[in-house]
């Protein structure tokens, strides 16, 4: 899977360099990670519970300081320049609630001017909601009568109206019903065509497949498997994921042949 | 950002069903608080004036002003009505006499025992333990809710800072919250017209004062369950923590301040200070006694005459041992206010701990019903009482007397009915009440520690919340 444009791979846009936390209990939950992500591309981080897949966007919202390295959105280091590289990245979390009180539009344009948007219009709402998927009866109800799948297509709408160059997913897909999953997917490939770059957590290996450009495989904090789009043809994902989470492969096998040096 | 959140957070509040549920329950407390104390107000007027009146056809009835027995009583004022304080608990009659300690009896809970039990809901009531309970209820998920529900980390993955975030979550809860209850406020501050409840300038600046102390105690209880909901991550927690504090604040704290204060200055009791007054009248008495035996007049005096001078002789002999009552009770009852007043010091400063008491104490001074309207109400019938000693003693020749008293009367064969008393003469009793100025000066201190409160539970709310982690 190629990006629409070479030309705007330039620099990374979502980059974790040399990126270790240690919890204050001793817990590792980042070991030494590299991850780049260019423009238009998508990158599938795999893993168990406590890999450190949230552990990693949690450092790149700036949400918990790395013990050492730096996680940089756009060039500007998220830990040292927060509010400024939070410009360059929308968010979408597993379970995106909003406020339960406020109307789907509520939300939006919430959120939206909270992103630093303040000049949409209320059309312009509607069409990010229609590309999401949402029925337009939908609109101005009220977020507490909506199914899981419909707030995760407001927090989709909410994270494109932000027109970020660079987007963050926390397992966006899980508890997705096959068709508003497969409807995801479908969109993400939509914004990665538009030349954003995307860092995605998830247990869905299926999916990581189908759309990512990149896949990395967490476990314990260290990426301990990189494959491109094109080097997962014809391999078995399910198989080399539950390898790794298992321990089964040997550790020289795998950290000799199967992880790429991102540096 | 502060502006977007703050509305962000108003609009929040004014669309919940917690909102609409509250504000229901708030607004017809708050009117039915007013409406109760205009009621209350009205009928309390037509009962001291009723009262008033009684005094008056009684004194008028009278034919010699020797005879007369008056009482003043202690006039309701609109304010009582609104914050009772402990106007329903003093003593509202007293019998003057001329001379003598005076004493008042009669609480409101004589009339009406049953409030004595239930107490009435006033405006300090609804602020102190409703309001308080609401802010509870409103802001206990007020931040970890939101992290609970996800929209924190959604906030934070923009560029917005923490401290515009929490200044404008508190602004906006604070400000939401309050036009939600200024408007009540303002209705039952109407229905007090409408009812007739006429107030002056003064009342209606140190009623002002009084909702704004109600407000102020309403927002520190809210910035501080805010500031509680910033240091916890489950909602169920910061309830639980929230509700322990509003027991000890509301339930705990002032009594606790009085007991302790109690066992810290022992006062002797009433009784024991009544017995040793009690005791020292009759000494002196008894020591009178014989005095009274060898007392005789001179031979061939008229049987009048002799009544005449043994009268006289008796009234020198009350004079001389009222005074020495006097200066003895004087002696006796300023160690004892000493020594209470110094227990109350004591227990006021303890249960100034507690935001509550503050708001009591604020509230009451304002609606001058705190416990210097006892000291005031006994001040004013004191000068009363010396007034009325000099109006008595120009109508009797004694002052209005306590004790012994010898009437002399003579038939009179004429046949015609002896005239009564003109009434109206009677100086009339102005009681000292509370001004806004006098009302300020004295609340000062704990409007001051309300502010001070606020500062306390903002700051410490919005310092919270700056190293909050926000997983």
């Amino acid at each position: 899977m190629e990006t629409t444009n070479d030309t705007i791979k330039q620099a990374p846009l979502l980059e974790a360099r040399n990126l270790t936390k240690v919890y204050e209990d001793g817990v590792k939950a980042l070991d030494n990670l590299n991850i780049k992500v260019m423009p238009g591309e998508i990158f599938a981080m795999l893993g168990g519970n406590g890999a450190g897949k949230t552990t990693t966007i949690n450092i790149f919202l700036d949400f918990i300081q790395p013990t050492s390295g730096n996680a940089f959105i756009n060039g500007i280091d998220s830990n040292l320049e927060p509010l400024e590289a939070k410009k360059n990245v929308a968010f979408v979390s597993e379970n995106v609630q909003l406020y339960p009180n406020f109307t789907a539009m509520q939300n939006i344009d919430f959120f939206v001017r909270l992103g630093g948007k303040s000049n949409y219009k209320r059309s312009d709402y509607e069409n990010a909601l229609i590309r999401v998927g949402l029925q337009s009866e939908a609109f101005d109800k009220k977020l507490r009568d909506f199914s899981k799948g419909m707030r995760q297509k407001c927090g989709i709408a909410i994270a494109i109206l932000k027109n970020a160059p660079a987007i963050l997913l926390d397992e966006p897909t899980s508890g997705l019903d096959p068709k508003a999953g497969k409807e995801f997917t479908k969109l993400i490939g939509e914004l990665r065509d538009e030349g954003k770059a995307i860092l995605m957590s998830t247990h869905d290996i299926f999916r990581a497949k189908e759309v990512s450009d990149h896949v990395g495989i967490l476990n314990n904090g260290e990426l301990v498997a990189q494959r491109t789009h094109a080097e997962l043809k014809g391999v078995n994902l399910e198989q080399l994921y539950v390898e790794y989470m298992a321990g089964y492969m040997d550790e020289q096998e795998s950290s000799g042949v199967l992880v790429n040096d991102l540096n | 950002m502060f502006k977007l959140i703050f509305i962000k957070e108003l609009k929040e509040i004014l669309q919940s069903s917690r909102f609409t549920i509250s504000f229901a329950v708030c607004s017809l407390l708050i009117i039915l608080s007013f409406f109760m104390g205009a009621q209350n107000y009205l009928s309390g007027q037509a009962q001291y004036e009723a009262a008033k009146q009684e005094n008056y056809n009684q004194i008028a009835a009278n034919t010699e002003w020797m005879s007369v027995n008056h009482s003043i009583m202690l006039p309701p004022q609109p304010l009582m009505a609104l914050v009772t304080g402990i106007s329903n608990d003093i003593g509202r009659d007293i019998e003057v006499r001329g001379r003598g300690e005076l004493s008042a009896q009669n609480t409101r809970f004589n009339d009406e025992p049953i409030f004595a039990i239930f107490r009435f809901m006033d405006l300090e009531f609804i602020f102190g333990v409703i309001l308080s309970l609401f802010a509870i209820i409103f802001a206990y998920d007020a931040i970890n809710g939101e992290k609970v529900n996800g929209t924190l980390k959604l906030c934070f993955s923009n560029s917005v800072s923490r401290a515009s975030f929490i200044g404008g979550k508190l602004a906006g809860s604070f400000v939401g919250l309050s036009v939600a209850l200024i408007i009540p406020l303002l209705i039952g501050c109407a229905l007090l017209s409408v009812l007739g409840v006429n107030l002056s300038g003064d009342e209606w600046l140190r009623l002002g004062l009084i909702l704004v102390s109600g407000l102020a105690y309403f927002g520190l209880f809210l910035a501080l369950t805010i500031g509680i909901s910033a240091m916890t991550n489950k909602p169920s927690i910061s309830f639980l923590i929230g509700l322990v504090v509003w027991i000890f604040a509301v339930l705990i704290t002032p009594r606790a301040s009085v007991l302790i204060s109690g066992r810290m200055v022992e006062v002797p009791n009433v009784d024991e200070i009544t017995s040793e007054k009690n005791r020292y009248r009759f000494q002196l008495f008894a020591d009178d006694r014989p005095k009274m035996a060898d007392f005789s007049a001179p031979e061939g005096t008229e049987p009048q005459q002799v009544m005449q001078e043994f009268s006289k002789f008796m009234n020198e002999l009350s004079e001389e041992r009222a005074k020495k009552t006097e200066i003895f009770e004087e002696k006796v009852n300023e160690q004892y206010i000493n020594k209470r007043r110094q227990q109350e010091r004591l227990a006021l400063s303890l249960s100034r701990i507690s935001p509550t008491s503050v708001l009591s104490l604020a509230t009451t001074e304002l609606a001058g019903t705190s416990l210097d309207l006892q000291n005031r109400y006994m001040d004013s019938a004191q000068d009363y009482q010396q007034v009325y000693n000099d109006f008595m003693t120009e109508k009797t020749g004694t002052g209005g007397m306590t004790g012994f008293r010898m009437i002399i009367s003579t038939d009179d064969d004429s046949g015609e009915e002896p005239e009564t008393i003109d009434a109206s003469e009677l100086p009339e009793f102005q009681f000292q009440t509370a001004t806004f100025t006098s009302a300020s000066k004295e609340s000062i201190l704990d409007l001051g520690l309300l502010i001070l409160f606020n500062l306390v539970f903002f700051g410490g709310a919005f310092f919270a919340f700056l190293k909050y982690d926000l997983r």
